[in-house]
This record gives structure tokens, sequence and C-alpha cells, in this order.
């Protein structure tokens, strides 16, 4: 097989050409390339936070941004152009890192999933304020160290994800880059639907984790195998677990990123306890209306 | 068909969204604006304007919203007041150095604390250093026609910047004049459907980034250049408008009984009709006073400024905002005499607060002002630059 025939073909219908600006081991270009891959080319490209914007700098899409605290709207304006324009056959896709979705813009996200705005929306979350230097965000895990939690961070993880489900959108689902073929079924699930569609990637983050670049998809791999952050989806009110790996210990993964050396055992105790916890909620209610 | 009838600002302002065809109208509520955007909705609802109008959850959002769907090829229409043009102030950023011609109403209230519903300029005024450009309106139907005039202004290909209708919430938005509505096929003769040479969103026809990646000082310089621009397509547009509907504003500057005047007052805004009427009656006196309605505050009209300086030998700016610390008065007087200082032979400048947080400008305060403009002009000495006049006691309000 000519691998490098192979790649020239990929590459000439590959949306992104042209390299990134992303730090080395970063999820953000292979998450693009990927669900790139399943959007085509019939795609308006809004936002993608200021480190996913270094992923997004040279997508061959028309797009628009303006900065990082405007998430979503911008994208509403697009949609209802579109709608004005009966263009509603084009594909509107906005994204923003984890800040910007939970943090500053979070009032955006949940008023544009309130509007049902016809657009899939994507949060970015590499768990912390990456692009400024490794400053705590509301995705921020418990415990984790950064530059402003020297000591670890004190409070949880918001469930972005099952928020927006509340606001009772078509689809919600929460995906991985060391998953890809769940990614791009989701990726493929969400462009057959209307109305607002939300997709939470945790990607991951050597550069404000502390792990060794080369083994970005070993950590995300861990993530999701230990159940720190499972691959589910909620479509019509409807939860189902996509991927059910057999559960490792979440000190496997603790101890794989520096930002967490410092966590006792005990610490690592009532983590993998919210972890059981959390995962027996979802094998329980896996296939059920967990909507109100 | 056209209509003639009693209207008040908001319902003008709806009406001209509508015969100037505006397409996305993502819009948040507050006092005094209000009215503006559920009169719309009703417009949409009853099926006579047709546009998609996003309840938006803030005005951050809203303007934001307002870019995307003007980049995306669609003619826009928004507006706000107070607390909500500061809430948006992020957002009025983007505008002008993305060069999206969104027309956007400033239904002026004050800004808080000592929360006030009622008008002065400081909200619009503090958005004057972004490339908006800022028309201020008198009643109904110069609101009305100004935002027709506004979208012929910001689709200009040489200009392409977004335009504030700026008129005073109360006083203008909820007071009722007679208003005509143009017919919507001569307004549509007026102004062609949009179309925006630089941006492209339709991934068919997308070429990559059409504006592209320019330092600051390139990008402001070039917004600078189309402001210059401005001035001309204002002033024509004007006088276009006017050979076609049978009314025109003077461009940016009217002169009021000016004839024999050799002093002026400055207004802006709602407080000019009041002002139209005390100086008659000075001028039914034999007091050689007139009056100059600053309708044009950006881009400014420096060079009308300096022409006007030839003629009067005095100058009375009234300020309905407060720019506290500056160099001395309000934020239209500091722009006035920045236009004069080239000048050789400069006339007296003088300052006065006014209306602040919307309480009234009255007769009596009007005739103090342009006694104390005469004043100057006669003694050759101007007795205070800057006068608080809402502070001093004039005797009972006529």
């Amino acid at each position: 097989m000519d691998t490098n025939k192979l790649f020239d073909e990929y590459y000439e219908k590959s949306l992104m050409q042209g390299g990134t600006t992303c730090c080395p081991g970063c999820g953000g270009p292979l998450f693009w390339r990927m669900i790139l891959d399943v959007l085509g080319p019939n795609t308006i490209l809004y936002g993608g936070g200021p480190c996913a914007g270094c992923a997004t700098r040279n997508i061959k899409l028309p797009k628009f941004g303006l900065h990082f605290s405007f998430v979503a709207d911008a994208a509403s304006g697009i949609v209802a152009a579109l709608a004005a324009k009966g263009r509603e056959d084009i594909i509107v896709v906005s994204g923003a890192g984890d800040g910007g979705t939970g943090d500053i813009s979070f009032g955006k996200v949940s008023a544009a999933a309130e509007r049902n705005e016809n657009m899939i929306q994507i949060c970015i979350d590499n768990e912390a304020y990456m692009n400024t230097g490794i400053q705590k965000s509301g995705l921020t895990p418990f415990g984790a160290w950064t530059t402003t939690t020297p000591l670890g961070k004190e409070a949880n993880k918001k469930e972005i994800p099952m928020i927006v489900a509340q606001h009772k959108v078509p689809y919600v689902a929460t995906s991985s880059v060391a998953y890809p073929r769940d990614l791009r079924a989701k990726v493929e699930k969400a462009k057959g639907i209307k109305g607002f569609r939300y997709i939470h990637n945790v990607m991951p983050c050597p550069t404000g984790w502390r792990f060794d670049p080369a083994k970005s998809i070993e950590v995300t791999k861990l993530m999701v195998d230990t159940w720190a952050w499972p691959l589910y989806e909620v479509e019509n009110g409807v939860l189902k677990v996509n991927v059910k790996p057999k559960q490792r210990p979440v000190e496997d993964y603790l101890k794989s990123q520096n930002r967490f050396r410092h966590l006792t055992d005990k610490q690592i105790e009532w983590v993998q306890g919210n972890i059981d916890e959390k995962r027996e909620m979802l094998l329980k209610n896996d296939g059920k209306k967990i909507i109100i | 068909m056209s209509f003639t009838r009693m209207m008040e600002g908001n319902e003008a302002a709806a009406y001209g969204a509508m015969v100037s065809r505006a397409e996305v109208v993502p819009a948040y509520p507050i006092t005094p604006q209000t009215e503006l955007i559920s009169h719309i909705a009703t417009l949409i609802a009853e099926g006579k304007m047709r546009a998609e109008y996003i309840k938006v959850e803030g005005e951050h959002t809203a303007m934001a919203a307002a870019c995307g769907a003007s980049a995306a090829g669609a003619r826009v229409f928004t507006a706000s007041s107070s607390q909500g043009v500061a809430f948006m102030d992020e957002a009025l950023w983007m505008p002008p150095g993305r060069r999206l011609p969104i027309v956007m109403c400033f239904v002026n209230r004050s800004i808080a604390p000592l929360g006030s519903l009622r008008p002065d300029h400081n909200d619009s005024l503090l958005q004057r250093d972004k490339g908006w450009i800022q028309l201020y309106c008198e009643n109904s139907q110069e609101v009305l026609d100004t935002i027709i005039q506004a979208y012929k202004i910001a689709e200009d290909k040489n200009i392409y910047l977004p335009v504030a209708p700026c008129y005073d919430g109360y006083f203008v938005s909820a007071t009722a004049t007679v208003t005509t509505v143009p017919d919507q096929a001569e307004v549509d003769d007026f102004l062609p459907p949009y179309k925006h040479e630089m941006y492209n969103l339709m991934p068919e026809d997308y070429e990559g980034d059409s504006v592209s990646r320019r330092s600051i000082a390139e990008s402001r310089y070039e917004v600078q250049k189309a402001l210059d621009r401005a001035k001309t397509v204002i002033e024509e547009v004007d006088k276009d408008f006017g050979t076609k509907f049978g009314r025109s504003y003077d461009g940016f500057i009217e002169e009021y009984a000016c004839d024999d005047a050799e002093a002026v007052l400055m207004t802006m805004g709602s407080m000019t009709g009041t002002a139209k009427d005390v100086i008659d009656e000075m001028q039914a006196q034999g007091k050689k006073i007139g009056l100059l309605k600053l309708r044009g505050f950006r881009p400014f009209p420096t060079e009308e400024i300096r022409e006007l300086a030839k003629k009067y030998h005095a100058i009375g700016v009234v300020d309905r905002n407060s720019c506290l610390g500056s160099a001395g008065g309000g934020i239209v007087v500091q722009e006035v005499a920045r236009a004069l200082y080239p000048l050789d032979d400069r006339p007296k400048l003088m300052n006065f607060f006014v209306g602040l947080g919307g309480s009234d400008v009255t007769m009596r305060q009007i005739e103090y002002m342009a006694g104390k403009v005469l004043e100057a002009h006669e003694s050759g000495k101007v007795k205070d630059e800057v006068d608080w006049v809402e502070l001093r006691d004039l005797g009972p309000v006529m």
C-alpha cells in the first residue's frame, strides 16, 4: 500500500489544510479533522475558542468569529440569516472552549438551547483556560492543579452536557478523540437532526495537564476507560451509554498526569467514589428518559 | 400605500425597520426601547413584516447575533438603551472593524447609578469612538426617515459601517407626532436589497477570508477613512431622500432662524423643538440669536463647524451628557472646541449642562442659555466657560 498516495488523496479532500498552531499532542486538530470529514463542505463554522481557534485557523470553510466571550450568539444570527434566505440546507457549527461554554457565555449557550437554534454547538473542553496559561475554569475537575488553583481545585466539574440536555434539545452527546468511531457516529447523527445539537468533547491537553505529548491518546482513552469521562448521548430525552468499557481504577488516570500528582490516597478514594456513583446512575438509566 | 397619522417615536422606528425590509432583528427589551421591539414583534406576527426575530437573552448576544446575520448576508436591525448599551459595549466594537452595515437605534436613556428611565445622551455618546455613524433625531418622522437613510449610508460600498439613529427616550420614543410612513415600493426604489461585496459566508461561493488580517492601526485607519467618506454620503443620501420623499434634514447641521443671528445656541435631540420656540420668541424681541441643531455627531462635522464659525461670534453648546473630569465641559463642546482650535479668529465658546437624567429642558433654561451667549458676544467676555444650568434656580418652570 502506498501510504504517501493515501495521504495525498486524503489531504486533497480534507477541509483542514496548511497546518495548525496547536501545541504538540493537542487533540484539537484531530478532533476537527474527524468531525469535518463527516460534516462536509456545506458548512459554516462560527467561533472555535482561542485554543481550538488554533486548530481551525486553516479550515477551508466559510467561517466567522468575534471573540472569546462570544459563544453561540453570532451563530444564532447566521442561522436566522440562512432562514431568512431559505438556505436551511447549510449546516451551522459553532464551537467554543470549556471556559466560554461553561463560564463566561454559559447563559448564551443556555439561551441558544432554549430557542432550539438550528445549529451544532460544540464544546472543546480541555478543562481549564489553557490559552491564557492554565487557569481554572468551571469545567476543571476536582483536585486539578492550575495556576489559579495551586493547591488543587476545590469544587467539582460542571456537568454541562446534562444541563444542556435538560433544555429539552433534540440531541446531546459526549465524545472523545480516543474513540473516533463513536465520535464520528455522533457527528453523523447530529448532522441529520434539526434544532439545537450539542456535542461535548474532552480534549487532551499535554501542556495544561502536564504529561508527555506522545501519550495524548493513551491518557484520553484512560479517561473514558476509568469512567471519568463516560461516553453517552441523550436523544429526545432518552439516555444511551454508547461505550461501556471494563472499568479501570481512576488512580490509573490521575497518575498519568502531573496536574493530579499532589492528590492524597484519601482524595483519590473520594474521586473514585464519585465516579462509581456516576457510572451506576448512568447504567441504571441507560435506555430511559432522563429529562424532567 | 403611504399613510399619515399620529405616531410615537418607537412605533415610527418599527415602521422604519419594516419599510427598510430588515430581515433579521435580534433584540432584548429595555425601557424605553421596549415598545419599538414589541411593535416589530407585532408587525411580524401580523405578517406585515417578514423578518427573523431572535429573542436573545441579553444585549451582548443581540449585537453578536446582529454581526453573524449581517456577515451571512441579511439586513439587520436592532435597538437598545442605557444599561443595555453599556452591557453591549464589547460587542459594539465588532461591526465597524468587521465592516458590517448594521442599523441600531439608540433610544437614549441615562445610565445608573441613581437610575432614571429618562433620557440623556451618555449611553450613545460613550459609543462615539468605535466607528459607528451617529445621527440624532428630533421627532418620530425624523426617526423613521433616518432609519431608511441609515441603511442607504451603511450599505454604500464605499462605507460599510454601522449606523445608529439616536433619539431621546420618552420625549421622542413615547411622544406622538404626525408621521408619514412612506409607500413600500418607493422605499424599495430608494433602498435596493442588501448585498455585501466584502463578505460572503455562503459555502458554494466562499473563497477564503474576504476580510484579511490587518494590524489594528490599519483597520482603524480604514474605518476612519470610511467615516471621512461618509460625510459626503450622509449629505447626498439626505438630499436624495428629500427629492424622493419631500423631507430632508440638512445633513449634519440644521441652521434654524439664523438669517440675522450673530450668536447661536447648539442643541442635539428632542430639546431642539423647545429651543426653536424660544429662539422664535427672542428673535421677535429683536435679539440676534439663532439655533444650530446638531444631527450628525459621528462623523463629526468639523468642516461645517469651521464654516459656521465665520458667521457667528459666539456659540453656546448645550450638552445633555456628563463628561466628568474632562478638559472642560461636556462631550459635544470638546468636539466643537477641537474643530475651532486651528482658526485664527475663533468665536466665543460656552458650554451648558442641562437635562441630565432626563430632567426637563425648560423654555426658561433655554432663554437663560441663549441670553448668556448673547451677553458673551456683546461684552466680548465669557463669564462661565462651563455652566451647570440645571443646578441654578431660574424661577418657576415655564
